[in-house]
């Protein structure tokens, strides 16, 4: 209840500040904070989403949810001409995906040196953006993706793996070297992963308790061709981590899961093509039934293409694939150990959109999404997923208004 | 060392086309350097990877709207790049932390005043 109303008031604040904000459009640059180059920037995005036989993002069956806010203000400049301080503070609410509320997106000291004429090296530390894939850093800002959601086989919203993926508390080492139009850019990461919060834990391991010991590492390697206009990409997420069983007679034991990802991206004048294809490797051990080691390979991937037909429209063409198992593409052999439906194992989605950006500063977008199977839907949203026999095809329809400054 | 930083009116040489519209579009400082920037500098400076002039004196970059017709002729013309290129690496520095992009200013007035006033500034006009 309370929850609840928390929530229809947070709307209404909502409501009132794109008001304000619509009718005083000169509040519409970066705020200047008239110290060097120090500047604040924000942003408020509000989505809604209409689906038809599961929930995504809050009830959004029947009359649609408007569980679907991100708003984030943050603050950057420099200490040293080449040493950065940058915070930024995000909520975020999408439903039973995502009850973090207010949260520290990120607070990192960034120093970087020229290394001759052609290369940097840098290290920023502090809670850092975890560097994976090409949209991972950025990816709660509507602003950066394509249309309203990004590829849901990659960036897994719905499921509470994503807190881990976010940002974490650490260290990163990386380059840069260019030469005319090529560049190769390198990141490593060792940090403490956010795998307690949110769910995470309990995602990764299958029950409840807590996740310590080794930092994650993330490694990514990139080559660009003219500042991105082709670029090519792998990034890898290491995580091996000892689980502390915090149910009576279940044991403790450990959770490895590796995560590889290969990205290209085509930029020409109107048409962007973008594909990214992953395998996710987690093996469990110690706390399994029967002592026994679970491991288990899935596969994601999407293409997509994004045509700018104005200078402020873009529309977006997508397909993506997420199969929980490599082995058992179909999910009969799962189906019938779990009695789940065959499509609890995999999502194939086809995806329409549209974005707009109708003022300077504020962006309209949506997207259609015919999707067959239901193995990215959150089971927070979904209670009844593990239980009910639903249809494999269902649709999804989302909007997302945005102001930025 | 120092004269790389004499502070005078001067333009920064940029051998730059002559397109359609009779003007060319070039980069502005007053900040002088003892040899013109390469586009390779250029971009640098406009993606918001270099931070400091070769003096080691903090560098401030300004921009006009990405919109603005001259905005989308510098980025074509001079840095070789669409301008949703630009925005995409300044949104990515914005909203992770990595960078500080340009500062958006309204109009080339605006800009040429704020070029005069911040010092180590560089932004671009039309000629």
């Amino acid at each position: 209840m309370y929850i609840q109303s928390s929530a229809l008031r947070c709307r209404e604040a909502l409501i009132g500040v794109f008001i304000v904000l619509f009718a005083y459009p000169q509040y519409t640059t970066a705020l200047d904070l008239g110290i060097d180059d120090w500047q604040a920037h924000g942003f408020v995005s509000q989505g809604y989403t209409l689906t038809s036989d599961y929930n995504f993002f809050g009830n959004s069956r029947g009359d649609g949810s408007l569980d679907f806010t991100e708003i984030g203000v943050n603050l950057s400049g420099h200490i040293q001409p080449n040493l950065l301080l940058a915070a930024q503070g995000l909520y975020r609410n999408t439903g039973g995906s995502d009850r973090e509320g207010f949260r520290l997106d990120f607070a990192n000291l960034d120093y970087h040196l020229s290394v001759g004429d052609r290369a940097t090296a840098g290290i920023r530390l502090g809670r850092v953006k975890n560097p994976f894939g090409l949209y991972n850093e950025a990816r709660d800002v509507v602003w950066t993706r394509p249309a309203v959601l990004l590829p849901q086989s990659v960036y897994f919203d719905s499921l509470a793996l994503r807190q881990a993926m976010i940002s974490s508390d650490g260290g990163i080492l990386y380059g840069r070297y260019g030469v005319g139009d090529h560049a190769l850019t390198t990141e490593f990461l060792i940090a403490e992963p956010q795998d307690n919060t949110g769910g995470a834990a309990e995602f990764l391991a299958g029950i409840p308790g807590k996740l310590e010991g080794r930092p994650m590492f993330i490694g990514r390697m990139g080559y660009e061709w003219q500042e991105g206009r082709f670029r090519l990409m792998f990034s890898a997420v290491d995580l091996d981590r000892d689980f502390k069983s915090s149910t009576p007679d279940v044991s403790s034991g450990n959770t490895k899961t590796f995560y590889p990802l290969a990205s290209a991206q085509l930029n020409l004048e109107a048409w962007s093509f973008t594909g990214e294809y992953g395998r996710i490797t987690t093996k469990r051990q110690g706390f399994t039934p029967g002592g026994a080691i679970l491991e288990n390979t899935s596969e994601s991937f999407y293409v997509q293409a994004q045509y700018r037909f104005k200078s402020n429209w873009s529309a977006l063409l997508r397909f993506e694939n997420f199969t929980a198992d490599v082995n058992d593409r179909g999910g009969r052999r799962n189906a019938e150990i779990t009695g789940l439906p065959k499509h609890n194992f995999y999502t194939r989605d086809v995806t329409v959109g549209l974005r707009w950006e109708f003022q300077r500063n504020w962006l309209m977008a949506t997207e259609y999404h015919t999707v067959w199977g239901t193995a990215l839907l959150s089971p927070v949203d979904n209670p009844d997923l593990m239980q009910r026999n639903g249809p494999e095809r269902w649709d999804l329809l989302t909007m997302m208004v945005s102001y930025r400054f | 060392m120092a004269a790389w930083s004499v502070i005078g009116t001067v333009l920064i040489p940029w051998p730059t086309p002559v397109y359609a519209t009779g003007t060319t579009v070039v980069p502005y400082s007053l900040n002088k350097q003892d040899t013109p920037f390469t586009r390779d500098e250029l971009r640098e400076i406009f993606f918001g990877r270099q931070t400091l002039w070769r003096d080691g004196s903090p560098l401030r970059v300004f921009v006009l709207p990405d919109q603005h017709p001259l905005h989308v002729r510098f980025s074509k013309e001079v840095l070789g790049v669409y301008p949703y290129q630009l925005r995409s690496a300044w949104d990515r520095m914005i909203y992770s932390g990595t960078g500080t992009p340009p500062a958006t200013v309204d109009s080339l007035k605006q800009m040429e005043t704020l070029i005069k006033e911040t010092p180590g500034a560089i932004g671009y006009i039309e000629k």
